[in-house]
């Protein structure tokens, strides 16, 4: 068996053992319920049909993959017992356990997953976030019952990392055909919970699967979960979720968009406990348009790097949820200290660069070459409630270095279309993905008036190694190559990157045995609510 | 009546073809991508995005997909949501009767407190009771229904824990948001109500009616309030238009689903079909409220006549 690409890691598995630590030991009560508070609600809870990562903080307890992906990066066997790949990295073979069926009582079998993935790529089928991570999919072979190959028409390392993400997790062949427009509210998988009530808008119930008879890779335990039944709640005010947790009606919910300060109170909170595990995938970033003056200009892009201020950001607006960012993945998917290193913050070497460039110190504090002020247009999403904070502080840091920032404030229709156009001098915006391939999303030639080029770069060395790290399967040869991009975006840069975000939640002090998957999405099968 | 009724549903065709036009064409105008924005969370293609522009019939120009909408809703199908991929009538009627209950017993707390309100500082003009009533009616004007709502989650959930602070349900359930979505419109009728009330307790019936030895709480709710009723309940009407706006944040607030949270996140997502379907509906709505408060207004008045 060939194993997966590691990540490197660092302070991402810190954090998460003392997240872990603080999760409480005894042997788990069985029994009761838990009521999580979600941010918003699931478009569909169809997996393959899905372009919203919520949908799988729920789906991550119901259904399950063929591979796991652990939070320390490791891919290990699921619904498969093993797996092979071809010489020329184009086929993957799955060996598939016996003893899995889905909960209508189909048998997880070959053609089962051969079916999988042919819904994915169907043409009538309105496939989310599920059909790139079968780019290049050529269809699926059933060896015999238990054996199937999946072929691709290129080497596909990244594939391995997606086999294990939630996008393509297994439902179940002989209901989802009938189910017509129910399975995006009840789709049928083979994991540990069932979804057994969607009330729109309002809520979500999974119940406890008491046919679940094995043990999944991460479990603590053999059989079923401990907890009787779980409730999302979508409570999308960050301050009633809060208010929520503190008085009892929920035990769990996400910290999304909580404020810094709130989450300072309730981690003093001796009933709480906050836990935090690194995201994967690019940082909270701006993507610097390398096509429109100013930031067409090397030196300016460079300024703006040694400018920004990032441990102000995590110091502020981010604190206790994230950590400054150092390049355009996550430390906690590659980490190396030269990364870290380039940039460190130097207003000085900022107004040098600068005045390189021929942006000298002006009236007003703000810099002029040719009569011009030194203007950088940020585009910034506006979701009704003004712009983010952390574009407001960036845009006091770029003043103190005589740069006139300036808010394109925006809604997110005009918001997508200026990106896709390269028409200011770019957002700040962030990508989750679990393979080091997400790079090809942010920086391929082929995505620029895609998604997510919104650098508008274009460069054949980077293009290049982006390809080539799709066909390495060898980790350290692997990381070699990623490296190397990113060493590359660094000195362009590219990009500022900004915050290494995390998935942020808070529990009561009782509920214990919370895991996750590589996504960062909570997997609640060992939860058990003490005493 | 009739007929006043039937051309009052007639006029309802127009007003409706109209809104869902003027709303689509916005929709149409403003830049942006539904697919663009709903694939966006995950990495996707050029490919991808034209397969489903397709699938949604995007593609097309926007008379063949207004036409389509029209078509399609003149034959009871308002068509399929482009971000929850499900029937729009169907995305509609499951949160129809959370919005219905948030209303109406926002509605029904605003009659109840700005009505007594009203009646108890008409009768007792400029006393404490007035006052009191006055500053009732001036907090409810001045405060934001989201600052209230979330006041009164800090108060009964936090502090208290009475009731629950977030979700659609039961009685519990409301009271919080009927109460935050509720007090703007009693300031509103509290007022109306003390002016319309003082100008029926000085008419010459009231004081022919105390000439005759009547008294008491009687005379007023007998003889004052059916008369002073008249105004209020047209402005019921309006405050049903005002209270559906408000339904966006009360619903965002207190986490409950709802008409007014559908609306929103579907012109957010530029959800084409979704956001015609519920403008449908509220338009429809919006005209029906309206043509019964003009019925109820004939049936309390026997002096007004529809011919």
């Amino acid at each position: 068996m060939r194993t997966a690409p590691r990540a490197s890691w660092g302070v991402g598995v810190a954090l998460l053992i003392i997240a872990l630590a603080g999760s409480g030991g005894g042997a788990a009560t069985r029994g009761g319920a838990l009521t999580v508070g979600l941010d918003q609600d699931p478009p569909t809870i169809d997996p393959h049909a899905s372009p919203s990562a919520v949908t799988y903080q729920i789906t991550s307890s119901v259904l399950e993959n063929l591979l796991f992906q652990g939070t320390d990066g490791k891919i290990v066997p699921w619904l498969a017992t093993g797996y092979r790949v071809s010489p020329d990295g184009k086929s993957f073979t799955f060996t598939l356990r016996k003893d899995v069926t889905f909960t209508d009582g189909a048998p997880l079998t070959a053609a089962a997953v051969k079916w999988n993935f042919d819904r994915i790529v169907d043409p009538n089928f309105k496939a989310g976030g599920a059909l790139v991570a079968l780019t290049g999919y050529t269809g699926s072979k059933v060896i015999d019952e238990h054996t199937v190959q999946v072929n691709f028409k290129q080497a596909y390392a990244p594939f391995l990392s997606y086999a294990a993400g939630s996008t393509l997790a297994m439902v179940s062949p002989k209901t989802t055909p009938t189910q017509g427009d129910a399975v995006n509210q009840k789709p049928v998988g083979s994991g540990p919970y069932v979804v057994t009530e969607y009330a729109q808008k309002d809520h979500i119930t999974i119940a406890r699967n008491a046919d679940y008879d094995r043990k999944a890779p991460w479990s603590d335990h053999q059989g079923p979960p401990y907890l009787d039944r779980i409730v999302f709640k979508i409570i999308p005010e960050p301050g009633t979720r809060v208010a929520t947790i503190e008085s009892g009606e929920t035990q769990m919910i996400s910290a999304l968009n909580a404020p810094a300060a709130v989450l300072g109170r309730l981690e003093r909170n001796k009933g709480l406990r906050v836990e935090r595990v690194p995201y994967p995938g690019a940082p909270r970033i701006w993507l610097l348009n390398v096509t429109a003056p100013p930031t067409n200009d090397l030196r300016v892009r460079q300024a703006l790097n040694f400018g920004v201020n990032r441990a102000a950001f995590v110091e502020s607006v981010y604190k206790g949820l994230g950590r400054p960012a150092c390049a355009p993945l996550t430390q906690a998917m590659l980490a190396d200290p030269s990364l870290c290193a380039a940039y460190p913050y130097n207003p000085q070497k900022a107004a040098q660069l600068l005045d390189e460039a021929g942006w000298k110190m002006g009236p007003n504090n703000i810099r002029m070459k040719d009569g011009k002020p030194l203007v950088i247009l940020i585009n910034s999403i506006n979701y009704g409630a003004g712009n983010l904070p952390e574009i407001e502080l960036l845009q006091g840091q770029l003043l103190q270095l005589g740069i006139d920032a300036r808010l394109k404030s925006q809604a997110r229709p005009p918001w997508y279309e200026d990106n896709y156009h390269c028409a200011t001098n770019g957002p700040v915006m962030f990508l989750r993905s679990t393979d080091w391939d997400g790079l090809y999303a942010l920086f391929d030639s082929a995505t620029v008036h895609t998604n997510f080029n919104w650098s508008c770069y274009s460069n054949p060395e980077v293009d290049r190694l982006i390809t080539e790290g799709k066909a390495v399967f060898d980790p350290a040869k692997r990381r070699e190559v990623y490296l190397r991009l990113e060493k590359i975006l660094v000195e362009q840069a590219v990009t500022v990157p900004l915050v290494d975000e995390f998935s942020v939640w808070v529990l009561h002090g009782n509920v214990r045995g919370l895991r996750f998957n590589y996504s960062a999405y909570p997997v609640l099968s060992d939860v058990s609510i003490g005493k | 009546m009739t007929r006043y009724i039937s051309a009052r549903l007639l006029a309802t065709v127009p007003v409706v073809a109209g809104v869902t036009f003027a709303v689509f064409a916005m929709l149409f105008l403003i830049p942006g991508d539904p697919v663009k924005m709903m694939l966006s969370e995950f990495q996707t293609n050029p490919e991808q995005i034209a397969r489903m522009r397709a699938q949604l019939h995007l593609d097309e120009p926007f008379y063949r997909q207004y036409g389509r909408f029209v078509w399609g809703a003149a034959h009871g199908n308002l068509g399929e949501s482009i971000r929850d991929r499900r029937p729009v009538t169907a995305e509609i009627t499951e949160v129809l009767p959370a919005t219905a209950q948030l209303a109406t017993g926002a509605l029904a707390f605003a009659a109840l407190l700005g009505i007594t309100l009203g009646i108890a500082a008409a009768i007792r003009q400029n006393s404490w009771w007035d006052l009191g009533s006055t500053a009732v009616a001036l907090a409810g004007v001045s405060m934001p229904s989201f600052w209230l709502g979330l006041l009164l989650i800090f108060v009964f959930s936090l502090h208290l824990g009475w009731l629950p602070a977030a979700g659609g349900g039961g009685a519990g359930h409301l009271i919080m948001p009927a109460v935050a979505l509720g007090l703007g419109a009693a300031a509103i009728i509290a007022r109306l109500t003390r002016s319309s009330m003082l100008e029926v307790l000085r008419m010459e019936y009231m004081t022919t009616a105390r000439a005759k030895g009547l008294a008491g709480p009687g005379i007023v709710l007998r003889h004052g309030l059916p008369n002073a009723l008249i105004p209020i309940v047209t402005i019921f009407g309006l405050q049903f238009g005002s209270l559906l706006a408000g339904t966006v944040i009360i619903e965002t607030v207190f986490g409950r689903p709802g008409i007014g949270r559908l609306l929103v996140n579907a012109i957010l997502d530029k959800d084409f079909p979704l956001v015609q379907g519920v403008v449908l509906f509220v338009a429809v709505g919006y005209v029906l409220i309206n043509l019964a408060v003009d019925v109820i207004y004939a049936a309390i008045d026997p002096r007004i006549r529809y011919g």
